[in-house]
């Protein structure tokens, strides 16, 4: 049996870990980095290239550089996020079936399950160079409100990177596993991940060994790449009054400014303004300009304070499901890039009247979770001895597992057990255009209930069951499943036929549907198709 | 910690032949449980039971299913109890002022009791159309298994939340639901009601 890792597959970038008896141990790339973009070339040269490789080709030929491809796994194209998205990348898109997007790079075509499995191999390769064994097993990593699709997808990528996907496990609870692992204290926790592409909140409770989810929400279409695409409209309405040209249409200079627009981002975490020129800009009339620019971090927390804003109402939503008060809370853990922006540990602090915790890596510590989980699942986290099996070196790629000065655990350590939440009210259409609620959000997963209609019309033989993800008590306002068809029903008067309705969501989140009439013994299963997830066999 | 294979087996087999039993025996609680009581069942049986403890504990993949989804139904009838509870908690604190009739300990909610005939205007889809959303073919409108007179109440309620008039609207429905003690579309129908109240408030 190989190794297991944990892998956190990002927007922006992704991370790897396994556990060992002493912490976890980071997989690291050819530059001994612990954290790999997540990025996909397909150079003229030929050949694919991942991660801080990949990235140099942005400049060269941005139309060959796949990034942020976790924006549009498992999405459906013709989505208005999606289209949204779909101006602030400079590669080739198209519909393909099952109305999923597809990356076209020259004559290749290649599904986004594709592109990620190219980031999952990269990490696969880079562990077992480093580690020395097969890596057959992994646990990976997905926003919490990540859909039925999306979580399918992303499966789907970890087959076709050769790998076992073990469980997908919601990144702001593998960041609470990270923190609150051994620890063997009872409290209250917020997760805030505001992460490249994605942004979740998670309220857990964290009692002993157990890591309870209390309640989770989010927007799997906010990010840092949404502060980085508002900052490059500004610069590129700069760029036309400064040098008397729109760069809108010309994706090399858009990209170079997205990059212009990240470095600047980052700067102004750090510093209270951002003066420079962003160089080598081809101008139409065949001369290279530069653009300067000057911003101060007011200006900045002015242009994304409608994001930020949204982050916080969102979080402000998640304490009211949990039914709890701000001073319930005990930690609040930062998780994510978007979270060193000073104004969003800023905005966080006056919302819960405490300083958020900032003692841990918001880039490592979801990866750190899931070694930790995929330790467990495989059975090398043996009570008694610490962590894995894997003997400990100390090298680079090491890190403690117990942050902030935690006292190391006392007595052996029990096995993790994770008490995730289904994200959203699953429900069925019922007469009249209503939905019927199945299962509630934030149920624990796994879960299965099951529930008993009635036919709507008199000598009834088949009955279509459409399923629906939202928390609206009308079926067209929620976001569609699909739909399972019950056929061969004996004719009886309405309300006389009884069809049992069961829903049950995995422990990776993904929905089974199954519908039986008691009395003709007529049943069917499905696992929902939705529009954008993978077709054919990768879907089954 | 975690229980031995033959105990886990043993819990998974006697949640099985219960599983369409009332939500409370499936926690080994009585039937009028607290929230707190719920909670501390299913996190009892979650350090002993959940499926990832016992992965690598001699079980066999066939076996693991069967725990796997004796948890799952055992995590669907906590579901039910927290809320059921949540709600009659509700219904206490409303009653305060108003009479409401205490919400009934039904274990799970079965829309549609058979045999009765639906009273006139409640909303089908006509009888020619196809398609998706419409066609021969869906489950039953929960305002169809409301007796005539919870029905009436609830069309006045409609009405009244139609002007904007969210207090009567929820008098309307207090009063459905003192005709149709057993609808839980009812029942989630007021809580709707009351946390809008609120939100104005």
């Amino acid at each position: 049996m190989g190794i297991a890792l944990g892998i956190d597959l990002g927007t922006t970038n992704s991370c790897a870990a396994v556990a060992t008896p002493t912490g976890v141990e980071f997989i690291l790339g050819q530059r001994a980095e612990r954290v790999h973009p997540s990025v996909v070339a397909f150079p003229s040269s030929g050949g694919v290239v991942v991660g801080q490789d990949a990235k140099r080709f942005r400049l060269t030929e941005p139309q060959h550089v796949i990034h942020s491809a976790k924006r549009f796994i498992g999405q459906n194209i013709r989505a208005p996020l999606v289209q949204l998205a779909l101006t602030g990348i400079r590669y080739k898109v198209t519909e393909g079936p099952n109305q999923q997007p597809i990356v076209v790079v020259r004559d290749r075509r290649m599904t986004m399950p594709e592109i990620s499995s190219h980031v999952l191999l990269h990490l696969k390769r880079c562990g077992e160079r480093q580690l020395g064994e097969s890596v057959g097993d992994a646990v990976v990593t997905v926003p919490a409100n990540f859909t039925d699709a999306q979580r399918q997808a992303t499966k789907e990528a970890g087959r076709l990177a050769g790998l076992n996907v073990m469980r997908l496990i919601n990144e702001p609870t593998a960041a609470a596993l990270a923190y609150g692992f051994g620890r063997n204290q009872d409290q209250l926790i917020c997760v805030f991940d505001f992460g490249g592409g994605t942004f979740d909140v998670s309220i857990l409770r964290i009692n002993g060994e157990i890591f309870e989810v209390l309640a989770s929400d989010g927007d799997y279409f906010l990010g840092g790449d949404d502060l980085d695409r508002a900052l490059a409209e500004v610069l590129a309405a700069e760029c036309n009054r400064n040098l008397g040209f729109d760069p809108r249409q010309h994706p090399v200079l858009m990209m170079k400014l997205m990059m212009g627009a990240e470095a600047i981002k980052c700067h102004l975490s750090e510093n209270d303004a951002a003066e420079g020129e962003i160089d080598g800009i081809d101008l139409p009339n065949g001369t290279t300009g530069s653009l300067p620019f000057a911003l101060t971090r007011k200006q900045f927390e002015d242009l994304i304070a409608g994001y930020v804003n949204r982050t916080i109402e969102v979080t402000k939503q998640v304490l009211m499901q949990a039914k709890l008060q701000p001073k319930d809370i005990s930690d609040i853990l930062c998780v994510g890039g978007s979270t060193r922006i000073p104004t969003v540990r800023q905005r966080l602090a006056d919302t819960f009247r405490r300083e958020p915790n900032i003692k841990i890596n918001p880039d490592e510590v979801v990866a750190q979770g899931a070694a930790i989980q995929a330790g467990s699942l495989s059975g090398s986290i043996i009570a008694g001895t610490g962590m894995g099996t894997r003997d400990a070196v100390m090298t680079e790629a090491h890190s403690p597992l117990f942050f902030g000065g935690a006292a190391p655990p006392k007595g052996p350590l029990a096995r993790p057990v994770l008490l995730d939440v289904n994200p959203s009210t699953l429900s069925i259409q019922t007469a009249g255009g209503f939905s019927e609620r199945i299962l509630d959000k934030n149920s624990p997963i796994p879960i299965e209930r099951t529930r008993v209609f009635t036919t709507a019309r008199d000598n009834q033989t088949r009955v279509e069951i459409a399923c629906c993800r939202g928390e609206s008590r009308r079926f067209a306002e929620n976001e569609p499943l699909g739909a399972l068809l019950l056929e061969g029903l004996q004719p009886k008067a309405r309300g006389d036929l009884q069809v049992e309705v069961c829903f049950r969501v995995d422990a990776d989140g993904i929905l089974h549907v199954k519908a039986a009439d008691a009395a003709s013994g007529a049943q069917q299963e499905a696992r929902m198709q939705v529009f954008g997830a993978p077709t054919g066999e990768g879907g089954a | 910690m975690s229980s031995s294979r033959a105990e886990v087996l043993l819990w998974a087999q006697r949640v099985i032949a219960r599983k369409a039993g009332p939500a409370h025996a499936l926690l080994e609680l009585r039937e009028n449980c607290t929230p707190e009581q719920a909670q501390e069942a299913f996190h009892k049986i979650a350090r002993t039971a959940h499926p990832d403890l016992h992965r690598s504990n001699g079980l066999t993949p066939e076996e693991i299913e069967m725990v796997t989804s004796a948890y799952a139904v055992v995590a669907g009838a906590y579901m039910t109890l927290r809320s059921q509870t949540a709600q009659t908690t509700r219904m206490k604190a409303l009653s305060k002022d108003e009479p409401v009739p205490s919400a009934p300990s039904r274990p799970t909610p079965v829309p549609g009791p058979s045999g009765r005939t639906p009273p006139a205007g409640v909303p089908t889809a006509p009888a020619e159309s196809t398609g998706i959303l419409t066609g021969e073919g869906q489950a039953a409108n929960p305002t169809q298994n409301m007796s005539q007179k919870a029905l009436n109440y609830f069309r006045k309620a409609e009405s009244a939340l139609k002007r904007g008039d969210l207090k009567s609207g929820l008098l309307q429905i207090k009063l459905a639901i003192a005709a149709d003690p057993s609808s839980t579309f009812l029942r989630n129908a007021m809580a709707e009601v009351d946390a809008e109240l609120r939100k104005g408030s």
